[in-house]
């Protein structure tokens, strides 16, 4: 044979040559890497540095913590803070289970608007059913009565508004469980002649386990990290993050801001990791075989669900319209002719039109450069080959923002991009540095998405690339953007709407040249100003709605073109 | 390993050597060496597992691998990636690009290298020509046929004109029929072609039928190297007559005269098996279509008397399930409808069947 003219040795490790492909994707790798270290990592580490320093940035240890926790007026906002969240949680998770129970299981009609309508406070910024709660149970609220002699501002106040923040969220992730129902084990529990009750326990509870658990995470780590509800409406009791807020633009304590957010991050992390740890366990409940269930029609049930459907839906488009009614409202209660007054918004504190505009300009660069930053980088990091270690610390990296609340990395981001040192500084109080922390903030849920699309392209596509000699980013994108279009535009939209209405990262970051709707909003409301702020949500309200709007059209439209291609 | 029949005819075009693949602590391949020539139609065959797709991506360049070289056309590619190597690859999925349509699809490489648009159209063409798809150019994948999507994807592969087809499972997503169709037509084309090809598959039916030389491997390493026939007539060690086809296991005393002791009968060997002879224990290998029961008779060399435990019912033949000697020791045979017809053979009948010398191989057991 030829032996004799092999050059290698026998035992000799083939170090693979990379191709310019390989190189390429590295690179773009290393590069959401750093972006990620940047956005992400350096911060936080320079907020956590500074929760063990005194003024002057000289290390003293845990003294700050001590000085913390000696001090009541602090500390006792960690019981309210998990006070909030349990009782909010509890609430929130019975009425979206039933709920979602109801548009998986029943066959009452409308089911599709029910669903539009509970899904309405995810276009609202949190502040605005404090608003709300103002004008309906406040001092001259038109149902005062309801509540006898306990006020609005306090915990009853910040509870009733995070069960209406957090519902829709809860609902799509417990809709999500319930819609996975396999129809054979219902079948065969008839078959067995199986009681609706003892169905009910052994095969629907276990079946929706895992979601549930995850949407109990997900509301309180909600709830426990809002800023906007117990800022309007919560009175003199104290919340965590109100108290951050405090600290920072209160008292100008900077040290106890970052003390309260590292407090802030333990429970934020915690119920983060255990939902993780769920979610893995959810993926394999599903196989391929599963029939989907059909519900079938029960007279009796189906009118009890359908009353609790329409309580449910009144109570939220209630909640929205009376901010909306309130907003036009000319003077409440004293002059209730309807007007435009409100809206006038250049005669406020605030920001006036031009906090408006800039809300518009930022959501417009955080939808289309997060999505491309966030859809490349999952790519990247999914389809590269080798690299093993960076990769998986990348998608670590991805996971870390979910965990952290936006009130704290609002202010990890003053501690790094205002640090005289950082030649990054120059960004701070422009709109860049707003840009940059929102899609910081929503980068896992987008990251996530991204992924689930990308997993679903089959892993071949770059390997026939590559034989045929075609670099991939050809292959990107004429063959991967296009395919992954509706999840490209629901990344977009999804930091878009909340690009529009989030408060809680960007409130230490604007400045008088770029405020922000929201930010407009909760000022007019710390001002008095109560009717112009719920003039200023209904904005925002408005442009999130038209924007959806769009989106599903969009997305209608590109169904429509590529039906050819993607029917099976 | 190499097939010297071949070798005087042919150039070798593809050499592995010594190789080793790990993925972490586990051996995936071990000491893997193999020619291929040019123009031939292999198939690596295996049981899931034995390392047949790893071997395959190895010489892809997909999964590069531990150590050991591979030469294509005598030039040294052990460790430069996919990209810079000359193959074309059809995966069991075909990895058709969904949004595009046939003609683009195929069409992918050949518009990065050529400038002129009607080149490419031209040579698009030729290839569906070439598979027989030529009016369905404008549609797109999901609206072909799993059989036709597979065809595309191979028009894809040839685009380029690879020195070397690459083909990971290719039928294994179709319809039985359709499958053995297409096996047909692929090798048909191959032939035509001329293009070197290796394809993976864990269908022995499928390797049969279309390969030039059958690689059979098993827990990483190569079992035998040969034409179909060689597979499945001589084997080379019992994990290969026991993969490829059905095969019988008699355990066997060495005799005297080198003969071997089926309980009580002495069992004729070829000269060639004789020699593979040694130690007491002996495991003797028959087919069950080769136990012959027509003329056979007391004088029958190697023939002996079995009693019909079961007969199987299978369309075109029964298997018959027999047993002989004092142990009751069961043996499969394969019997026409005719002859079980003629010989009114029945569960529980008595007949007199036999060995030929030449359908049996034996394998020292330790």
């Amino acid at each position: 044979m030829t032996d004799q003219t092999l050059p290698m040795e026998k035992n000799v490790v083939i170090k693979p040559k990379l191709s310019r492909d390989d190189w390429i994707m590295r690179t773009f790798v290393v590069g959401i890497g750093l972006w990620l270290v940047v956005t992400i990592l350096m911060p936080l580490y320079a907020m956590l540095s500074k929760s063990v320093q005194d003024k002057d940035g000289v290390f003293v240890g845990m003294r700050n913590f001590a000085e913390y926790f000696s001090t009541p007026a602090l500390f006792n906002s960690i019981s309210n803070s998990f006070f909030i969240a349990f009782v909010s949680t509890i609430f929130t998770i019975t009425f979206a289970s039933i709920f979602a129970f109801i548009l998986c299981r029943s066959t009452i009609p409308g089911k599709s608007i029910f669903k539009g309508i509970a899904l309405l406070p995810l276009l609202a910024p949190s502040i605005l059913p404090g608003i709300s709660f103002v004008y309906l149970f406040g001092q001259q609220g038109v149902l005062k009565f309801v509540l006898g002699d306990h006020s609005i501002y306090g915990p009853i106040g910040v509870i009733m508004g995070e069960v209406f923040y957090t519902f829709p969220h809860a609902l799509m992730i417990l809709i999500a469980a319930f819609s996975i129902a396999d129809a054979r084990l219902y079948e065969a529990a008839v078959v067995l002649r199986t009681s609706r009750i003892r169905t009910f326990f052994t095969v629907t509870l276990p079946g929706i386990k895992y979601g549930l658990i995850s949407a109990v995470f997900v509301v309180f780590t909600l709830v426990i990290t809002d800023f906007g509800i117990p800022k309007v409406i919560g009175g003199q009791f104290n919340v965590l993050a109100t108290d951050i807020y405090r600290q920072v633009i209160g008292q100008q304590n900077f040290e106890m801001g970052a003390v309260v957010s590292v407090v802030l991050l333990f429970p934020a992390i915690l119920a983060f990791a255990v939902d993780r740890l769920v979610q893995r366990k959810q993926v394999a409940m599903l196989t391929a075989r599963a029939v989907p269930y059909e519900p079938k029609p029960h007279v009796m049930f189906n009118r009890i669900f359908f009353v609790y459907c329409c309580l449910i839906a009144i109570m939220i488009v209630g909640i929205i319209g009376m901010a909306a009614y309130a907003s036009f409202v000319t003077f409440w209660p004293y002059n209730l002719a309807l007007s435009l007054d409100n809206y006038d918004f250049d005669l406020m504190d605030g920001g006036g039109w031009d906090a408006f505009y800039n809300s518009l300009q930022m959501a417009a660069y955080v939808a289309v450069f997060g999505t491309i930053i966030i859809f490349t980088g999952a790519y990247m990091v999914e389809k590269s080959k080798g690299f093993k270690f960076m990769r998986g610390l990348i998608q670590f990296f991805c996971m870390i923002p979910m965990a952290v609340p936006g009130m704290v990395l609002g202010l990890a981001y003053i501690f790094f991009f205002n640090h005289p040192e950082n030649p990054l500084g120059i960004i701070y109080g422009t709109l860049p540095i707003l840009v940059i922390v929102t899609i910081a903030h929503f980068y896992t849920v987008s990251h996530l998405t991204a992924m689930t699309a990308l997993k679903q392209m089959d892993p071949e596509f770059e390997t026939v690339s590559a034989s045929l000699k075609v670099p991939f980013v050809r292959t990107f994108l004429k063959v991967t953007v296009p395919v992954c279009l509706p999840a490209i535009l629901d990344i977009s939209i999804y930091l878009f709407v909340n690009a529009m209405t989030t408060v809680s990262a960007v409130i230490f970051l604007y400045s008088s040249d770029t405020s922000l709707a929201s930010i407009a909003a909760l000022n007019m409301d710390d001002a008095g100003d109560v009717a112009p702020a719920a003039a200023m949500c209904m904005v925002i309200v408005a442009t999130s709605a038209s924007v959806r709007v769009l989106h599903a059209l969009l997305t209608h439209g590109l169904n429509k073109k590529s039906q050819a291609w993607r029917a099976r | 390993m190499i097939d010297p029949k071949n070798d005087a005819q042919a150039d070798v075009y593809l050499q592995v050597r010594d190789l080793k693949k790990n993925f972490g602590t586990f051996t995936a391949l071990r000491d893997i060496s193999l020619d291929v020539f040019d123009g031939e139609f292999v198939c690596f065959l295996g049981p899931s597992g034995c390392g047949k797709t790893t071997l395959l991506r190895a010489i892809a360049g997909l999964d590069i691998q531990t150590n050991g070289s591979i030469l294509q056309g005598g030039k040294d590619i052990s460790a430069l990636p996919a990209s810079e190597r000359d193959f074309g690859i059809v995966f069991q999925s075909y990895a058709l690009f969904p949004n595009l349509s046939v003609i683009e699809n195929v069409g992918y490489g050949l518009v990065n290298l050529r400038s002129k648009k009607e080149d490419v159209a031209r040579r698009v063409s030729e290839l569906l020509d070439l598979v027989g798809l030529d009016d369905q150019g404008d549609k797109f994948p999901a609206q072909l046929s799993g059989g036709q999507q597979q065809r595309v994807a191979l028009a894809r592969a040839l685009a380029m004109s690879p020195g070397l087809l690459l083909l990971d499972e290719p039928l294994s997503a179709l319809d039985a029929k359709v499958r053995v169709h297409l096996r047909h037509e692929m090798k048909e084309l191959q032939r035509r072609l001329g293009v070197t090809t290796i394809m993976v598959t864990h269908d022995q039916e499928e390797a049969l039928t279309m390969a030039d030389r059958i690689v059979v491997m098993n827990d990483g390493v190569i079992e035998q190297v040969g034409t179909p026939e060689e597979i499945y007539r001589e084997p080379a060690s019992p994990f290969v007559a026991e993969f490829v086809g059905t095969m019988n296991f008699l355990n066997a005393h060495k005799g005297s005269n080198g003969e071997i002791m089926l309980g009580d009968h002495a069992i004729h060997l070829t000269e060639q098996e004789k020699k593979k002879l040694n130690g007491d224990k002996v495991l003797a290998c028959v087919r069950p279509e080769d136990i012959a029961v027509r003329n056979v008779d007391q004088g029958t060399a190697n023939s002996f008397d079995v009693t019909v435990t079961d007969l199987e019912f299978l369309g075109s033949f029964c298997r018959a399930t027999l047993s002989y000697g004092a142990d009751k020791s069961q043996i499969n045979a394969d019997f026409s409808i005719n002859l079980v017809r003629d010989k009114n053979i029945k569960v529980g009948g008595s007949i007199r069947v036999a060995l030929p010398e030449d359908s049996i191989h034996i394998f020292s057991q330790g």
